[in-house]
């Protein structure tokens, strides 16, 4: 069918939009470095500051540090899958508690004008603040044999953030459907949770698929400030902090915990366009909201 | 194309409306009597349209009988039961102005979304909307999306649905309000043909005189501030036919209509002109 050639060139085209996206970058970066040895800018462009692109790609197979079997490439990796199933988790719990969230508020208008303050005031408490201390909470608590461990503080911080977007966005949709199908409803004598499976949820797709896009970035946002600001080992975000300390030796090891980051980001988004084309597809191409 | 309204029977009382007032906003500044003291009987197979201008409670109406909104006094009978009862029991089907299709349903699953609420199992499901799709002429479009169709051609499919679970009532609000003419008069005469084949009473509302004429045996005129039945004008155009509509006998109709609207018009510019219709 034509639709679903449009759409498959549709996406080829906007993977094309993201490598030259990536290339402008890079060609800008270079030509920074060139106009810092013409002109004083108010920047370093040195190699120190700011190494080549191939300089930096060049440290992928270094070891990570002088005499280890393990490469930097292979450091990133493994700490960038670390994050990404932390963020994972987040996102999970998050979009689990936003949905709950969304499906109370919309059906008791009290839970509504009484949470929905909550919700939002939550979201302006600065997460820099928050990460001690929840870490610091956290460590208190243990449920019999399993002990807190400062990795669900991260899970924790990104759901934190996760939850938002999604609770708000899904409100919204729950409540999208028009006064005349919910009159079809009740003239079917559909039960509430009837009407909640058979036409809120399916209605709030399109405004679901937004808000999964805004908390998985959130999540992965959350995972690596997370992880910086508690110091747990082993994800992205701590390595990241560890690089940059040594830039003065290998100044663009630092650059491939950043290529590290962009992934981890990337590859949600991919997820969640693969997951947008699955829930939207018997939706009209457009005409949504 | 014949329509034999004489064949359909006329037995039986299907709904049965006494006394019924409704008040909007009770006690306020802004209080509307939508409805007052309003008597109604309507028998079984009989078609009846409800007319009126805006505010004349012809919609309030319509969604008491469906048990969509309250009311505040007098009794209402939809086969013989409360309101509330025949729509627990599935009595009646509706169909809006807006065909209010599911889009992440294809069209049969449109019209199965009623027998999916009412526990029909899955091939009671599948062989009742081939047939409601056969009947309402659009066989070759049941794995369309809803979005893919033409705005007459959704309202087929609305009103297929109203008939899923083959209730005895069929309750229609202004279903044709938003089709061009050519489509709306091909629609009045696929619905007189329905009716035929099924024997369904239907309360059909309406701002059009004519739409009201060529499809009822009986047209309700009303009135608002405060809404109210202000005529009965029965129709006799027997058969329906190709001349039907530019016969004397439709014109006669179309004027008691009319007159009756005017009779109780207080601004003084009729009912046609909320629309445009003649």
């Amino acid at each position: 069918m034509s639709s679903t050639r449009d759409r498959i060139s549709k996406g080829t085209l906007s993977l094309l939009w993201v490598f030259a996206g990536i290339a402008l970058i890079a060609i800008m970066w270079e030509l920074t470095k060139v106009l810092g040895t013409l002109i004083d800018l108010p920047f370093n462009t040195s190699d120190q500051a700011m190494p080549h692109i191939w300089t930096m790609f060049a440290a992928f197979p270094l070891p990570e540090v002088r005499g280890s079997d393990t490469t930097v490439f292979e450091a990133v990796l493994a700490a960038t899958t670390s994050s990404l199933m932390l963020a994972l988790g987040g996102f999970v719990i998050g979009v689990t508690v936003g949905l709950l969230l969304a499906v109370v508020m919309q059906r008791f208008l009290f839970f509504e004008r009484g949470l929905l303050p909550f919700v939002i005031a939550s979201q302006t408490v600065p997460l820099i603040a928050l990460a001690p201390l929840i870490v610091g909470i956290g460590n208190q608590i243990s449920f019999g044999p399993i002990q807190w461990s400062t990795t669900y503080s991260v899970m924790f911080i990104a759901a934190y953030l996760a939850f938002f977007p999604l609770s708000i966005g899904a409100l919204r949709g729950l409540q999208a459907p028009t006064p005349t199908s919910l009159e079809l409803m009740r003239s079917y004598a559909a039960t509430n949770n009837k009407v909640l499976w058979k036409l809120r949820f399916p209605a709030s797709i399109p405004y679901l698929v937004p808000a999964l896009k805004v908390s998985a970035a959130a999540s992965v946002v959350g995972t690596v400030v997370a992880e910086i600001s508690t110091g747990v080992r082993g994800g992205i975000g701590r390595l990241m902090v560890e690089y940059a300390r040594e830039t003065t030796s290998q100044p663009a090891k630092v650059y491939v915990a950043v290529f590290g980051a962009i992934a981890l980001g990337l590859v949600v988004a991919a997820a969640i366009a693969a997951v947008d084309a699955l829930m939207t597809r018997n939706f009209p191409k457009k005409g949504i909201v | 194309m014949t329509m034999i309204h004489d064949k359909v029977q006329n037995t039986g009382s299907a709904l049965a409306i006494s006394g019924v007032s409704k008040v909007f906003n009770k006690g306020n500044d802004n209080e509307v009597v939508a409805l007052s003291d309003v008597n109604l009987d309507v028998h079984t197979g009989e078609f009846i349209s409800l007319i009126g201008p805006s505010g004349c409670g012809k919609s309030t109406l319509l969604r008491v009988i469906g048990d969509l909104t309250g009311f505040d006094s007098g009794t209402v009978q939809v086969s013989g039961k409360t309101p509330e009862d025949a729509r627990k029991e599935r009595l009646y089907g509706i169909a809006f102005q807006q065909a209010a299709l599911f889009d992440w349903r294809s069209v049969s699953k449109n019209i199965e979304l009623p027998l999916e609420l009412a526990g029909w199992d899955k091939s009671a499901r599948e062989t009742r909307s081939a047939e409601l799709l056969d009947m309402v002429q659009l066989s070759d479009f049941g794995t369309h999306r809803p979005w893919e169709l033409s705005g007459g051609m959704q309202q087929r499919v609305a009103i297929a649905r109203s008939l899923a679970v083959d209730p005895p009532l069929l309750l229609m609000d202004e279903p044709f309000g938003a089709l061009d003419e050519m489509t709306r008069e091909r629609m009045q005469n696929e619905l007189l043909r329905i009716r035929l084949e099924t024997g369904k009473t239907i309360v059909f509302v309406t701002h059009s005189i004519p739409e009201a004429v060529y499809l009822s045996d009986r047209v309700v005129v009303m009135s608002p501030r405060p809404g109210r039945i202000t005529a009965e004008i029965s129709v006799n155009l027997g058969d329906r036919t190709e001349i039907t509509r530019e016969s004397d006998n439709f014109f006669h109709s179309v004027t008691a209509v009319r007159e009756a609207l005017r009779l109780h018009d207080t601004s003084g510019s009729g009912v046609s002109s909320h629309r445009g219709e003649i």
